[in-house]
């Protein structure tokens, strides 16, 4: 089945993985610091400016930066106002069937209207 | 009773104004950017306590009529809403998500024509004061008083 175990198989993909990123390191800081007369030199040409190697990193930790305050942001945004009825309910509310009373067994589950809710809370019977 | 305005947060607000308005006059060498200043700040008072800075909100529920509410501002304006009986569902205490926190309000919810279990509108109270769980549930057990009266006192239509 679907278990975390380590498994031969995965331990290949980590390896693979392993080498690649190494592999890919390495060549970033080859493009970003070899200069390009000794690659040219190599017969490497059609590599992409140098500029890159600066520009991606940092329009990646801007994203980072923008993206937590964007997240915040839409949360803000998605919140209901105080005067809207999705504070009480919702369309499955209002659809929900009414199940019929059976002596000696639990209660169906359902919404219960918020009226009934605030009487058990706050209007304490003596 | 006069208009209760915080000391700190006034003397906040034209000590900001002014020191902006300093350090123009510091670039711009123009003496007229002081004296707007202190002409801003006068009408920007003004128009705080007249529109913003609600001083007192009240409620008030009769049985066989309707309920109607009132804010009165800290300039003495009094602004009314009320409501007829006939389209008020329930007074009940709702919680929500304000800003970064879970606010208990009060809040009168208006009876939907077509639908007689279902809620047309939402009107919150107590906007401005924002009372606390023990004084809403005081406000709230009058208000149940009052209502319960109109189911068993049927009126003649």
């Amino acid at each position: 089945e679907n278990s975390p175990a380590p498994l031969p198989e995965r331990a290949i993909y980590g390896f693979a993985l392993f080498l690649g990123s190494w592999f890919g390191f390495i060549l970033y800081l080859i493009w970003a610091y070899v200069p390009e007369t000794w690659l040219f030199s190599l017969g490497l040409t059609y590599w992409p400016q140098k500029y890159w190697a600066v520009a991606l990193p940092v329009y990646l930790l801007v994203t980072v930066g923008i993206g937590y305050i964007l997240l915040f942001g839409i949360n803000m945004m998605s919140t209901a106002p105080l005067n809207s009825t999705h504070t009480i309910t919702d369309n499955f509310a209002k659809k929900q069937q009414q199940k019929k009373f059976q002596e000696e067994a639990i209660p169906a589950l359902r919404d219960i209207p918020i009226s009934e809710v605030n009487r058990m809370f706050f209007l304490p019977e003596k | 009773r006069g208009p209760r305005l915080q000391l700190r947060s006034l003397s906040a607000a034209t000590s900001a104004v002014w020191l902006a308005a300093y350090g123009l006059f510091a670039l711009s060498e123009n003496s007229m950017v002081l004296s707007a200043a202190i002409f801003i700040t006068l009408i920007g008072l003004i128009i705080y306590l007249h529109f913003v800075k609600i001083d007192q909100e009240s409620l008030l529920v009769i049985g066989s009529l309707g309920i109607q509410v009132t804010s009165s501002y800290a300039s003495g304006k009094e602004s009314t809403i009320f409501i007829e009986m006939g389209q008020v569902k329930d007074v009940v205490i709702n919680e929500a998500i304000h800003m970064q926190k879970v606010i208990y309000y009060l809040c009168i919810l208006l009876q939907d024509p077509e639908d007689p279990q279902g809620v047309s509108e939402v009107v919150p109270l107590f906007q401005s004061s924002k009372p606390r769980l023990d004084c809403l549930i005081e406000v709230y057990k009058s208000c149940q008083e009052i209502l319960e009266q109109r189911k068993t006192a049927p009126q003649s239509n």
